[in-house]
């Protein structure tokens, strides 16, 4: 009660401050009046979003979004978004974040803004043991799958030479669809998302051939925003330290939080 | 809404785009070819084949023209191969849209074999003409001709249809359009440019098919 | 990992259907009304009237409807009227179904022979009444197969709603995919619901033409 208060003020606070920004609605000022935020989440990125059996999206980014409605004293009003829209949801202002494992690059800088990271995301290049690869050089020549748009696509795109040829899948349906078929050999993705293709014991298995990127996801949201940014940051920080985050990581990605977050 | 569209990224994303616009007029050409074939021949077992053969070529034709052309789609890419038939994503995307655009035309080919009049069968026999030569010369040039403005309203149809087999990655116009707002994160303008391109090409198929209609079909002014 | 019964599935899918019967509906009987009025704009003897309802319809007849749909989403949301979901997916459907179903019935009101207008305007009919007394009863006759023919594609189209978060039998599939890991079974099962709609208004659209048929051999 009394965090919740205190959020609340500093919000207040960061709103007033706000207001000498240039003039139009604040989303923060409009979130407290209404009562609700509206956070877009992924449904197609297990851990991270899926759906329960009554089709109602679960995952560590769904629990994100609900600790940040309860800290800030609102209904959450949680709208499911797929890869291709989620931007656009946040752009025409039919969300107030955009919470979707999202990686951060300059190129997306400068159209949205980002808050502090709020979950780990390791990706690697995953593939049979039958394949020799051991580091970006050895895939010259070979064809790695990957979901389009992600984190990983974004940081292989940048190391890989000319010899390789990447597959950019729809969404991680797509890709996981893809390498369980045998299409592509290789795909790049993040850990939890190999972890939970083993899961099912599959006749390819998808083991580590090297890490590509530690990058961490941050939360989308308009620029111009910054006391709903200051807002939410704060939330980040304290679910940090008071092992709110630990346990939703545990919980979904069934590992502690790196320190480094 | 303080939104200010900016296309400042075409320049950067022009190779993509084209790469796109590339293989979307190659899906349309070879499955438009390789399709009106499989139709052509689905279109004659239906009407004049062999009666065994008929009810296959029914259930193909009913099951494809019931069904959304992305899970058809899913169908080739995601489950032939645990059949042991693999091919990459171009090749199950041209594979979907032959088998797709043969089963439409196959009804609107059929639709025109129908309509030739009983006469011109006795006619062609009269001439001492084979099987083959009669359904080449008497029965499928006046029915294609018949049909002509039906077959090519579906090859556009199906062409715009086309933008969903980025679904398997397979690097369409809607493939290098998703890419790039997947980049640069301007996905209305991004979805313009596509649209009008699109649209392009669209009125250029058309173009080109109306313009095949008249080397196709020199008599056609006098057949009416 | 949260365990699907087959139940699960079979049961979230049709929940799902539910929607897509819906939109279905909504697009097909707006598309109509919209597309009847194309329609007179389009044999309208005005050539600016009659040039703006074939823009229209180049327009909604040679763009992906995929693009129509993400336009009509977020471009309405950038002009500043928020939307939900469902409101633009129906309203990006009824612009294309009206696109697509003016140039059949248009084709089926030519079709109606000229000496009845002739004989109507003879009988001093508006143009109005002429179209509602002599030719839309004779051009509605012929217009129904193709008509019914056309709405499976409207079922079909729905599909594409997907893209704009409308969750129907599509993406219904593709959640529920990405969530069990068998894509050949959902994939398998949206199919057949697919097939279970459209084969009765597909083969229903076959009956009626081949009565229409008879009927107008027997004249």
């Amino acid at each position: 009660m009394q965090r919740r208060s205190f959020i609340a003020l500093a919000a207040a606070l960061a709103t007033l401050a706000g207001a000498t920004a240039p003039a139009h609605a604040d989303a923060l000022e409009t979130i407290m009046e209404t009562g609700t935020i509206r956070i877009a989440v992924p449904q197609d990125f297990p851990p991270f979003g899926s759906v329960g059996t009554d089709l109602q999206p679960v995952g560590y980014d769904i629990d994100m979004a609900m600790l940040i409605g309860e800290r800030l004293g609102v209904d959450v009003e949680i709208v499911p978004v797929t890869s291709a829209n989620r931007i656009p949801y946040l752009q025409t202002d039919m969300v107030d974040l955009v919470i979707s494992s999202l990686g951060k690059n300059a190129e997306r800088e400068a159209v949205i803004d980002f808050t502090d990271a709020y979950a780990p995301f390791f990706n690697g290049v995953f593939g049979p043991d039958s394949i020799d690869v051991g580091s970006v050089e050895d895939l010259d020549g070979q064809i790695v799958g990957v979901t389009r748009g992600s984190v990983e696509d974004l940081t292989l795109t940048d190391m890989i030479g000319d010899g390789v040829t990447m597959r950019r899948y729809e969404d991680n349906n797509g890709t996981i669809s893809a390498f369980l078929s045998g299409q592509v050999e290789l795909i790049a993705t993040g850990n939890v998302v190999a972890a939970a293709i083993l899961e099912r014991d599959p006749d390819i298995r998808p083991e580590i051939k090297f890490l590509v990127q530690d990058s961490p996801c941050y939360i989308g949201l308009n620029q111009g925003e910054d006391a709903l940014k200051a807002a939410i940051n704060e939330i980040i920080a304290e679910a940090k330290t008071d092992g709110s985050l630990e346990a939703i990581s545990m919980e979904w990605l069934g590992q502690e939080l790196p320190e480094d977050l | 809404m303080g939104y200010q569209l900016n296309f400042g990224w075409i320049p950067q994303y022009m190779p993509v785009l084209l790469h796109g616009i590339g293989i979307t007029i190659y899906l349309i050409a070879v499955g438009a070819v390789a399709g009106c074939i499989l139709g052509i021949v689905c279109a004659w077992t239906r009407a004049l084949g062999p009666v065994w053969a008929r009810p296959p070529v029914a259930a193909y034709v009913e099951l494809i023209r019931n069904t959304p052309f992305m899970v058809q789609l899913f169908f080739i890419f995601f489950g032939l191969p645990s059949l042991g038939v693999q091919m990459n994503e171009l090749q199950a995307a041209t594979l979907a849209m032959i088998v797709n655009l043969g089963a439409y035309s196959c009804e609107i080919i059929r639709a025109g074999i129908q309509a030739t009049p009983k006469g011109q069968f006795e006619a062609g026999a009269s001439l001492a003409m084979s099987r083959i030569q009669t359904f080449r010369h008497v029965v499928l040039i006046p029915a294609l001709q018949r049909i002509w403005p039906a077959l090519s309203s579906q090859i556009v149809i199906v062409m715009l249809g086309s933008a969903v087999v980025s679904q398997v990655a397979a690097e369409d116009l809607t493939y290098a359009a998703n890419f790039i707002q997947s980049r640069n994160f301007r996905a209305f303008e991004t979805y313009i440019v596509a649209t009008v391109v699109y649209l392009g090409l669209s009125i250029l198929l058309r173009f080109a098919l109306d313009a095949l209609g008249w080397v196709l079909f020199p008599r056609r002014k006098a057949a009416r | 990992m949260i365990e699907f019964t087959y139940w699960d599935i079979i049961r979230n899918l049709l929940l799902a259907t539910r929607w897509t019967i819906l939109l279905s509906l909504v697009s097909f009987i707006g598309g109509g009304l919209v597309g009847l009025i194309v329609m007179s704009m389009r044999i309208s003897k005005n050539r600016i009237v009659s040039a703006i309802a074939r823009g229209y319809i180049e327009l909604f007849q040679g763009t992906p409807l995929l693009m129509q749909l993400f336009l009509a989403f977020f471009g309405m949301a950038l002009l500043g009227f928020t939307v939900p979901a469902w409101l633009a997916a129906g309203t990006a459907l009824i612009l294309w179904t009206a696109a697509f179903l003016s140039e059949i019935w248009r084709g089926c009101v030519q079709a109606i022979a000229k000496g009845q207008w002739e004989a109507s305007a003879s009988l001093a009919m508006s143009r109005f009444e002429q179209m509602r007394y002599v030719i839309l009863p004779q051009a509605i006759r012929i217009a129904i197969p193709p008509t019914v023919g056309f709405s499976v594609q409207v079922v079909k189209g729905t599909a594409l709603t997907s893209i704009i978060g409308f969750i129907e039998l599509t993406r219904a599939g593709t959640t529920l995919t990405n969530a069990t890991f068998q894509p050949f079974l959902v994939y398998g099962l949206v199919a057949l619901i697919y097939f279970a709609l459209c084969w009765p208004l597909s083969k229903s659209s076959q009956i009626l033409e081949r009565r229409l048929n008879v009927s107008h051999n027997r004249h």
